[in-house]
């Protein structure tokens, strides 16, 4: 296990540098000027000034200036936000999209699982037939059109949610109930299919000829074994659903990251897109850890084949 | 066992994070209102926005300020109307007796040199250091001697931590004695060729300098001490000077009859002393190692402990209470301000809602009192209730802005192909054959004002600018027959690059063109960021434009076409345009003034026409029939010193 552990660390690392060196060098080659802000172009002489002040002069001292203030967790300066630096901008901002991930993706393990093993349990009843037409909705519709479906009913019409925003618990509901639906509709599915394995696979045979109860053996027995194409799906869902969504955050303006990693590329903030991607590489990297311990727990078989 | 672990675990982080992000709430506030996209910035050396003037105009105070109704320069921190030298050169200030910064100290000359040198500073400051350099004595250059300066500290110090260097980079250096003497053969075409930066001449320049076997570490060293040791004197030749705590004299490099609306522009605001507490400094020096001046960009905040720094102190009628990153601006008055006891609003919050339909939903529930902006995919429908009366609360306001096409009148070829608007005669062709007012009226509807000039009318007082052309199809062809494109036969494919937002009105231009000109026109649409890039390098034959003033006079629009204008993306050059704007800078009488200008305009717009004015914005706004005291503007500035609340 530590040996496991260890070796995906590693692993991680290596990732995160392979990232850091790609995203380097795709923010660099793009065009566009990241120090032109309004409607002046900036002259020359005053943007060497400006690479000099953030050592953008020259690309190899930008490299190993960023990524040893990176290492030392010091992101440095964002050049669309000039008074604020990346660390708090990440700091005031992942917060709030864990926060939003972490309850949509609870909530969505919480309804998923159980209506996909109620719908494999009675399969090719009207209960799965509603259940599937259920999920394949929450799939093919975008988060935008749910989004503002809910804000129009909940907010405008039945006026018991706030517009959007962000500051009470009153403004959570709506964004994590947008986000969680098309992650349970996933996770509905999967755990159905899972479901449907288990349960014509030869231990469950057995536990039902040895007189177990149908419940028992469909809840104790046969979930352990449908849900682990669920857990692998978590780990990089999670990872997902915490580092925000554009969406969901324009639908209800809740000031998440996700519409930070979508405006650094657009304002060709240098400092702000790479540390955005490596702390959604990190974050990516150490989920899919927890999901590989929490497998071999669950599922014997695995230690010895990773 | 797991299981149970895990949902606690899960528990228990997400009730840390309710906790982390939802802290108490403070009530609310006595006015808000809504910014869409959040601040930029509120250091007022670095501003470009006009949502970021406003905020720093609330918070800050200059010499003059503008009055809401009429837009004409009034009494700040100075009293008005100050003293004028005849030749209009020299203007004496006098500050007031009670200005005051938020706190309680008095407001002095010297802060306002700190604040215009931080204009000026290559380290401090970015879009508006124009505004110094040219109305200002002296200040073009100590600027230029600045940003040499930085130019050859940076590239010393890069040479001697081992780093390569640019060809830019390396032409700063050759100017240097120590090093000029040792490559005296090339460092002359070096020096003469700057500014074009991937020649032979810089290439080979940067390899001769790295085979020098020079100390570069004692020539930065030298050469940093001795900049620092100038750093006082060199700036003294700039004609700020305080004659006594209270008296600011301003020497002007030529007449500028709206220098007094100018110096109400957040970049000539001034700065409280506190912010030397936070700047950065090398060896002693007032500046960092690569000669900039740097203050830690903390110093906007209200609190910010560092070096004791007491946190931002403004001299406006506001101070700065509170700044959330991306969600909200509060200010509370000022207690030392002269009028703080008459201002009723106490509090004003400024939110943020990047989604800018959210915030007009919000503005529905009766959660904000006003929106600046509502520019959404609906908003001709916002300005139909605007313009019925149906919502007397939504206003549309013409602002001194145009947008425009550039065509570009330099490149010979783009893209590889032949670029046809360099003939002033296909660019005149193109411009007749547009029907603006279709544009205006059926394609965007917004109520925006069908632009014949590039200056907009009846905005600035004692202009009206030239007439420019009316729509004639003939004319048009017999022009592109003249220059060798009958029919439009033999004209290349024309490109016109626009950004998303514009698509609409590009397809109308496309089909006006295609239908009226028989040319073939290809939209090119790109993001934003590589367009501006695009353009400002003329990689294209048709561009979209668009230029908001940055000050009332019509200089701030007629300027950008000037020969080598930085803003000049058509790259026109004409020296009659450029005489008439130079006799106009130095003619002293407004009416023989204004007549310069409105001859240079007719030479844009009728003659030469290196840009086509399509139209002038209205910007919709909303106001809740309770608030009273935001004036209509064409600057959109609104003090929220006048506003009262009467819910």
């Amino acid at each position: 296990m530590t040996r496991l552990i260890i070796r995906r660390l590693l692993l991680g690392v290596l990732t995160i540098a392979c990232i850091y060196v790609l995203t380097f060098v795709m923010v660099i080659s793009l065009p566009g000027n990241p120090f032109q802000q309004g409607q002046h172009n900036i002259p020359p002489e005053a943007e060497m000034a400006l690479r000099a002040r953030y050592s953008m002069d020259n690309n190899w001292l930008y490299f190993w200036e960023f990524l040893g203030g990176a290492v030392r967790l010091d992101f440095g300066p964002t050049f669309t936000y000039n008074d604020w630096t990346c660390n708090q901008v990440i700091a005031s901002a992942l917060p709030v999209s864990m926060l939003i991930g972490l309850t949509a993706i609870l909530v969505a393990v919480m309804v998923g699982v159980p209506v996909g093993v109620i719908s494999a349990a009675r399969r090719n009843s009207w209960v799965d037939v509603t259940c599937l037409a259920l999920v394949l909705l929450g799939i093919s519709l975008p988060t935008f059109v749910t989004g503002s479906a809910m804000l129009i009913v909940f907010s405008v019409y039945l006026k018991i949610a706030p517009v959007g925003g962000w500051g009470t618990l009153a403004h959570l509901p709506l964004p994590v109930l947008t986000l969680a639906l098309p992650f349970t509709a996933y996770i509905a599915r999967l755990t159905r299919t899972g479901m449907l394995d288990a349960l014509s696979s030869d231990f469950v045979r057995t536990a039902l000829a040895k007189g177990a109860s149908p419940r028992a053996v469909i809840w104790k027995h046969a979930l352990k074994v449908a849900v682990l194409p669920v857990l692998s799906f978590l780990g990089p869902a999670t990872a997902q659903a915490m580092t925000g969504s554009f969406v969901v955050e324009k639908v209800f303006g809740v000031p998440g990251i996700g519409q930070h990693f979508v405006n650094a590329a657009l304002n060709r903030d240098a400092g702000l897109i790479m540390s955005t991607v490596l702390v959604f590489a990190t974050l990516l990297v150490a989920f899919n850890l927890i999901v590989d311990v929490l497998y071999t727990r669950l599922d014997p078989r695995i230690s010895e084949a990773v | 066992m797991m299981r149970k672990l895990l949902l606690v675990c899960a528990a228990s982080l997400i009730s840390v994070l309710v906790i982390y992000a939802f802290s108490a709430e403070e009530p609310r506030a006595d006015f808000t209102y809504v910014n869409p996209s959040g601040i930029h910035t509120l250091d007022p050396a670095r501003m470009s926005w006009t949502q970021d003037f406003r905020v720093a105009l609330n918070l800050w105070e200059g010499l003059t300020t503008w009055d809401p109704a009429t837009l004409e320069p009034i009494s700040g921190a100075a009293l008005f109307p100050p003293q004028v030298s005849t030749d209009g050169l020299v203007y004496t200030f006098t500050l007031r007796d009670d200005a005051r910064w938020s706190s309680g100290d008095a407001v002095t000359a010297f802060d306002f040199i700190r604040g215009w040198r931080r204009g000026m500073e290559p380290g401090t400051a970015t879009d508006y250091t124009f505004l110094f350099t040219d109305h200002v004595a002296g200040a073009a250059e100590y600027v230029t001697w600045r940003r040499d300066a930085v130019a050859t500290l940076t590239t010393l110090k890069r040479l001697r931590d081992g780093w390569t260097i640019s060809t830019d980079q390396a032409r700063s250096i050759a100017r240097l004695a120590q090093v000029r003497h040792l490559l005296p053969a090339i460092s002359d075409a070096a020096s003469a060729s700057a500014g074009k930066s991937d020649d032979a001449a810089g290439d080979n320049l940067v390899d001769r300098l790295a085979s020098l076997s020079l100390d570069w570490g004692r020539l930065y060293v030298e050469a940093f001490d001795r900049h620092v040791a100038e750093f006082g004197a060199r700036f003294a030749d700039v004609g700020i000077r305080a004659a006594e705590e209270r008296t600011l004299d301003v020497q002007l490099s030529a007449p500028c009859p709206y220098f007094l609306d100018l110096i109400a522009l957040p970049i000539f605001l001034p700065c409280h002393p506190s912010i030397e507490l936070v700047r950065e400094r090398h060896r002693g020096g007032p500046i960092t190692a690569e000669g900039l001046v740097v203050y830690d960009p903390q110093w906007t905040k209200p609190h910010y402990p560092r070096n004791d720094y007491p946190g931002l102190i403004t001299n406006g009628a506001y101070r700065l209470s509170d700044w959330t990153f991306k969600r909200r601006v509060r200010l509370a008055v000022n207690p030392h301000h002269r009028d703080a006891d008459a201002i009723a609003c106490r509090t004003v919050d400024m939110l943020v809602f990047d989604n800018i339909s959210a915030s007009i939903m919000a503005y529905e529930a009766g959660d904000v009192d006003f929106l600046p902006a509502m520019n959404v995919p609906y908003d001709h429908e916002i300005a139909r209730l605007a313009q019925s009366g149906t919502r007397p609360d939504f206003h549309l306001y013409n602002v001194l802005a145009t947008y425009f096409l550039n065509f570009n009148c330099t490149s010979e070829t783009v893209s590889a192909k032949p670029n046809p608007f360099v003939d002033r005669r296909v660019r005149k062709a193109f411009s007749l054959a547009v029907d603006k007012k279709s544009i205006v009226e059926n394609v965007l509807k917004r109520g925006d004002r069908v632009a014949h000039s590039f200056v907009p009318p009846d905005t600035i007082p004692g202009y009206t600018p030239a007439a420019g052309l009316t729509v004639s199809v003939e004319e048009a062809h017999r022009l592109l027959a003249a220059a060798g494109y009958p029919g439009g036969r033999g004209m290349p494919v024309v490109e016109l690059l626009y950004t998303p937002p514009d698509e609409r009105v590009c397809q109308a231009l496309a089909r006006m063109w295609e239908e009226r000109l028989g040319v073939r026109v290809e939209l090119r649409s790109q993001e934003s960021k590589t367009f501006a890039e695009d353009k400002a390098n003329q990689r294209f034959m048709l561009a979209r434009g668009n230029w908001y003033a940055d000050y009332n006079d019509p200089t701030t629009f007629l300027d950008c076409l000037s020969t080598g204008n930085g803003n000049n993306d058509s790259g026109y050059a004409n020296a009659r345009y450029d005489g008439l704007l130079t006799e106009a800078s130095a003619a002293r009488d407004p009416v023989a003034r204004a007549s310069l200008l409105r001859q240079a305009e007719a030479i844009i717009v009728e003659e030469d026409l290196p840009i086509l004015p399509i139209l002038h914005y209205a910007v919709p706004i909303a106001i809740k029939p309770y608030v009273k005291g935001l004036h209509a503007n064409a600057r959109l500035w609104f003090p929220f010193r006048y506003v009262t609340v009467e819910r």
